[in-house]
């Protein structure tokens, strides 16, 4: 039996707005995010993406009696987006994890990097702000765990292990299992959790390819694809990618949506093939071999690490200001600066700085709203400067 | 292959991008097997080449700045005689040169200057015509009051041209939306740099350019006020001479910034090298830019650059800063961060020499032989 794993990450930032050196100091100038614009991407996202997407979802897992399973990972800031301008978007959610085909990932809830912090008392902190949240919005405890976009090492997998989840996402990449497949479920080397690996391969074809004309396997088609998945050797292909895939990164008529309708008949009609929750594969997979990943590896860009975020000098100043302003909010105890200090923790804000060329560079300028990543860097980077002065 | 270029202004006599372009240009070309006639006025500098495949032509003697706006009438009256009078020197040059080269097999000139005997001689010659817009009379205007005369020469040497090549989009359009030219007829081709060295930086914020309407310098002296309520120890400077300098002059007094502020004036190429190199930050704040070469030759000294957003060179290269050039908020804005965040400066300034190495003009001669190619 090979088992399809599906799994899609939501996620929305709480973007900056334009503060400029002059700016810094303004004691009525308290608000550091553009409403606005945020209301302006979530509600164009809810449209084209979330709301056809999670009823063609719903939709085939009624078809299928519940056969065609998938995984959720909704960020803290997504759900506080859902609240304010989107209610029937988590009563879609809602709606979805009511037919028991549906599971949900843990993860921190402001889709930050403290994980890389030295001291993971805030990472803690952040895994269970999302825990209480998933808690109170679904009334369910998610058992696997996945880090800000797949980040992960042997010191993050150990923690989470002792935090009690069964199961932590990865990427698939060479880097960590060389000759081996990502198509079974594995074992950090210092620490018992089961390791889901993504299969990079499938799921960028899925995630990037599948409206580039000039790919080889353009068009792609569900039975196409199940074909490919169905000679796939392994237990388990996990197939992770960004919710927005669906009618954002790939608009409606790159006929990205049929192709999603297709995909559960078309895997199902495999003998040999089913639908599991990550919960579910971690149940029923056992562990083939270790791995060991002693530097932060990620999903994200070619180079399958954390360059993405931290991979220039701008970054690592922004990086290294952000977690020395939390040391001092905590130490001053100014619990009324938490919540805004963790919202500029959000990744996308380092992301945006980042100046990886070519191929990576169009992807991140596709996703920010900065001309480039020298106005991101001087735009976050003068908001640190204004907030630290908040700070007794 | 043979051309026939006609030019204005080429190294050491400069008095713009122009004769960088011409300089790049014919010398990549050369090295490219296209044989290069370059025609140009006879100054009171000898140029001369060590190329092969290029030989100069000085035609005449004349001295005119073609950028400077003449206010003065006589003088103006003056400039367009020693224009028309180098255009018919031009004419029997090239001919005479033909007799003995044999038939060239485009005739290349260089915006509106010598457009009159370009014509001519395409027309006499029965030889194709390429045009290379740098600049057009909106552009050098800041489009304020364009001179109707010049734009009717430039749009008749458009119509004539059998390809024309713009250094930007930006440009391209313009020759489209106000000489109403067929797009398909225009090819861009983007400048490129002869690198400059790195020097040791100081806190100095460069302007570098002709001091006329078009390049902006009032609302580099405007930012710099705004800078220097913060950072009072950066001093700002305002390389280059042309109409408005007096101007500008009263300017920085007037804002109470005289004493940080330094005019240079007209300098040497060296200096501008050495100037590139110590400054910490350079401003191209121009109304309307074609393309601005000095933009690259700024960060090709590491200097990270901001750029007016319609510079050609915005565009074309992605790691600069742009700013509208009428925000002097944004522009001070984003001169004290690269003052006050160093990892904003190196990086800029490491991505931006990165970048330059795609600039070559190798890379602009090969486009330009294309352009010859589509015509032959």
């Amino acid at each position: 039996m090979t088992s399809v794993c599906m799994y899609f990450e939501v996620h929305q930032p709480m973007r900056l707005k334009k503060f400029s050196v002059f700016n810094i100091g303004d004691k009525n100038n308290n608000y550091y995010f553009n409403e606005r614009l945020n209301q302006e991407i979530f509600e164009k996202v809810v449209n084209k993406c979330y709301l056809p997407t999670n009823n063609l979802l719903l939709d085939q897992i009624r078809k299928h009696d519940g056969k065609f399973r998938v995984s959720f990972s909704l960020t803290g800031t997504f759900v506080e987006y859902c609240k304010k301008y989107s209610p029937e978007v988590l009563d879609s959610f809602k709606e979805l994890f009511k037919t028991g085909a549906v599971d949900f990932i843990e993860e921190t809830y402001y889709h930050s990097l403290s994980s890389l912090f030295e001291d993971m008392d805030e990472f803690q902190n952040q895994v269970n702000m999302h825990h209480n949240m998933i808690k109170k919005t679904f009334n369910y405890r998610p058992r696997v765990f996945r880090n800000t976009e797949a980040i992960y090492d042997n010191r993050i997998a150990k923690k989470v292990s002792e935090m009690g989840y069964k199961g932590i996402i990865t990427e698939g990449t060479e880097k960590i299992l060389q000759w081996r497949s990502p198509n079974y479920l594995y074992k950090p080397v210092n620490s018992d959790i089961k390791v889901l690996l993504r299969n990079y391969t499938l799921s960028d074809d899925v995630g990037f390819r599948f409206s580039a004309k000039g790919w080889p396997g353009h068009p792609l088609t569900a039975d196409k694809y199940a074909n490919w998945m169905g000679n796939a050797e392994g237990d388990l292909i996990n197939l992770f990618m960004d919710y927005e895939t669906f009618g954002e990164h790939h608009w409606e008529d790159t006929g990205i949506f049929r192709f999603l309708e297709h995909l559960p008949g078309e895997v199902l009609r495999h003998n040999h093939m089913d639908f599991v929750t990550v919960s579910e594969a971690v149940e029923r997979y056992q562990t083939v071999g270790e791995i060991d990943v002693p530097w932060a590896i990620s999903w994200a860009d070619a180079d399958r690490d954390v360059s993405t975020w931290l991979g220039n000098d701008m970054q690592r100043a922004c990086f290294y200001e952000i977690k020395n302003i939390g040391e001092k909010i905590k130490r001053n105890e100014q619990n009324d600066l938490l919540h805004t200090w963790r919202l500029l923790q959000t990744s996308d804000h380092l992301y945006y700085c980042s100046t990886k060329g070519l191929e990576d560079g169009d992807v991140h300028k596709y996703f920010s709203h900065y001309d480039n990543p020298y106005d991101g860097f001087i735009n976050y980077m003068n908001i640190l400067q204004d907030f630290k002065q908040k700070i007794r | 292959m043979k051309i026939a270029m006609i030019g204005w202004e080429y190294p050491p006599f400069k008095a713009g991008g122009l004769a960088t372009h011409c300089y790049g240009l014919t010398r990549n070309l050369s090295d490219k097997n296209v044989k290069v006639y370059f025609f140009m006025p006879k100054t009171k500098h000898k140029t001369s080449s060590d190329k092969k495949n290029l030989e100069i032509v000085e035609v005449g003697e004349t001295e005119i700045f073609p950028y400077d706006r003449p206010e003065d009438k006589a003088l103006a009256g003056q400039f367009f005689v020693a224009v028309h009078q180098y255009n018919q020197l031009v004419i029997k040059k090239v001919k005479s040169v033909a007799k003995k080269a044999g038939k060239f097999d485009a005739i290349h000139c260089h915006d509106w200057l010598t457009m009159e005997a370009t014509i001519k001689l395409k027309e006499e010659l029965g030889i194709p015509m390429i045009l290379t817009v740098h600049s057009t009379e909106y552009d050098r205007s800041g489009w304020i009051y364009p001179n109707q005369w010049f734009i009717d020469i430039e749009k008749n040497g458009m119509q004539k041209a059998d390809l024309i090549i713009a250094v930007s989009n930006f440009t391209k359009n313009v020759i489209v939306e106000k000489y109403g030219i067929n797009p398909d007829k225009i090819r861009v081709v983007h400048n490129a740099v002869y690198p400059i060295p790195e020097g040791q930086k100081k806190e100095i914020v460069l302007f570098l350019g002709r001091i006329t309407i078009q390049k902006g310098a009032e609302f580099f002296l405007k930012a710099a006020k705004k800078v220097l309520e913060f950072e009072p120890d950066t001093r700002f400077v305002v390389a280059g001479s042309g109409d408005m300098l007096p101007e500008l002059i009263e300017n920085s007094i007037n804002l109470g910034i005289s004493n940080r502020t330094i005019f240079t004036g007209r300098i040497s190429d060296e200096e501008v090298k050495y100037l590139y190199g110590i400054s910490s930050v350079y401003v191209m704040p121009s109304v309307s830019e074609p393309f601005g070469i000095t933009a690259l030759e700024a960060i090709s000294a590491g200097t990270p650059t901001i750029v007016s957003k319609t510079a050609g060179v915005s565009e074309a290269f992605n790691n600069c800063l742009r700013v509208d050039f009428w925000d002097t908020d944004e522009m001070a804005n984003k001169i004290i961060s690269l003052l006050r965040y160093d990892p904003l400066h190196r990086v800029m300034s490491c991505e931006g020499k990165k970048e330059i190495n795609l600039f070559t003009w190798d890379r602009v001669a090969d486009k330009t032989i294309d352009v010859y190619n589509e015509v032959r």
